[in-house]
């Protein structure tokens, strides 16, 4: 029996002046063609991330005004549909991250999980052969994530973000339009990869990414 | 003195003698060194090169004195393949924590290469994508410099190059190293 399980639909990273920095897009299951196409075209993947600023906003100025930290873990920003959820991060230096995940993107048989369209599959789950079967049993338990569930991710885009500040040829100064020279995105081919792991291979329960 | 003897003493300073710095400050230096460097020539690679090699030429004329001290090495070494040991297993030992495998020699036995598992100096390093860096710039040339340069104060001449590195998309980080010649003892010149 195939199982449809959460997948990241798109992530995005977005400078302090609100510039996008980078954005990429993950297909998912699509049961009509039962192949992997995006689930949104790249220009409402866009909307999408610009909707969430406001929601950045509005939670920064609450938390500020709690006394309860400038930043971290967003959670949940924004429900778009029954599918299309987005989440968010923020750094202190006002670097956001947002997950948009797809609550059907994946698509899990009973035993294995397919490989399909280049998506890595097989890494989902807590352990090998039964990794399918508990992934499965945990979305089947569950509608939408659980609290906390996208720490990982976030914390893996933290951790491929100060990577590429790390690289002296990295230059921040261009990626940030206020001042200077800048408004470039990331072009760096090392961030996009790890971008991409990140978003081929998380699924719910991951706790390593 | 022997490979494994070497390698026992290269890790005997680096635990007793070596003060340890934190390797970001090292490496975050290095790399806006060089990212300066690149700004500074307008991206004339080649230049860059030069100016690393030069740099480094500066360091190793003083590193050497620091090494023989550490290393308490008291002798010469009796012929290039034990210098070559030397440098691999106790000099990038006790300064940088890495030994560098040393491989294809030459018959004539002037000419090694050191393989660098992993450089230090290079961690998160992305080489700039203007088409060009990849092909013409030596990251890591600095280290050329501080060979050439700590090899002539004790009276050799080598020459030494990058041939492949990890971060140009070689599989290895390679460095070759040519003795010219064992430069002799510069007598002052005689008064007639």
């Amino acid at each position: 029996m195939a199982t449809l399980i959460p997948s990241i639909a798109c992530l995005g990273v977005i400078g302090r002046n609100n510039n996008p920095l980078h954005i990429q897009i993950f297909p998912s299951y699509d049961p009509a063609t039962n192949t992997y196409i995006p689930a949104r075209t790249s220009l409402q993947f866009h909307l999408l991330l610009s909707s969430t600023l406001d929601v950045f906003d509005l939670r920064a100025r609450r938390n500020a005004a709690a006394g309860v930290g400038l930043s971290g873990d967003f959670g949940l920003l924004h429900a778009v549909d029954d599918r299309l959820a987005a989440y968010g991060f923020e750094t202190n230096t006002g670097t956001k991250f947002v997950a948009v995940v797809d609550m059907r993107g994946r698509r899990v048989d009973g035993g294995r999980a397919p490989g399909a369209g280049g998506i890595g599959v097989g890494g989902v789950g807590t352990g090998g052969g039964a990794g399918g079967g508990q992934v499965a049993a945990a979305a089947a338990s569950s509608v939408g994530l659980r609290e906390g569930e996208m720490k990982v991710v976030f914390k893996a885009m933290q951790t491929a973000y100060i990577k590429l500040l790390q690289n002296p040829f990295f230059d921040p100064d261009e990626h940030s339009p206020l001042t200077g020279s800048g408004g470039k995105k990331i072009t760096s081919k090392k961030f996009a990869a790890d971008m991409r792991r990140i978003g081929e291979n998380w699924g719910p329960g991951m706790t390593v990414l | 003195m022997s490979a494994s003897k070497a390698s026992r003493l290269g890790e005997e300073i680096w635990k007793t003698r070596i003060e340890k710095v934190n390797a970001e400050l090292v490496v975050l230096t290095y790399g806006t060194i060089v990212a300066q460097i690149c700004k500074d020539f307008e991206n004339d690679y080649t230049e860059v090169n030069k100016q690393l090699d030069k740099m480094g030429y500066n360091i190793g004329l003083r590193l050497i004195e620091d090494y023989l001290a550490k290393s308490n090495t008291m002798r010469r070494c009796s012929n290039f393949r034990e210098t070559a040991e030397m440098i691999a297993k106790v000099g990038f030992k006790i300064f940088l924590n890495v030994t560098p495998t040393i491989t294809n020699w030459t018959s004539d036995n002037k000419q090694f290469s050191l393989v660098f598992d992993e450089n230090p100096l290079a961690d998160f390093v992305e080489l700039p994508d203007d088409g060009r860096a990849q092909d013409e710039l030596w990251f890591s040339n600095i280290l050329c410099g501080v060979l050439r340069g700590a090899l002539e104060m004790v009276q050799m001449q080598v020459e030494t190059h990058f041939i492949s590195d990890v971060l140009r998309g070689n599989d290895t980080t390679e460095m070759r190293v040519t003795l010219v010649r064992y430069i002799d003892d510069e007598l002052p010149p005689e008064d007639d």
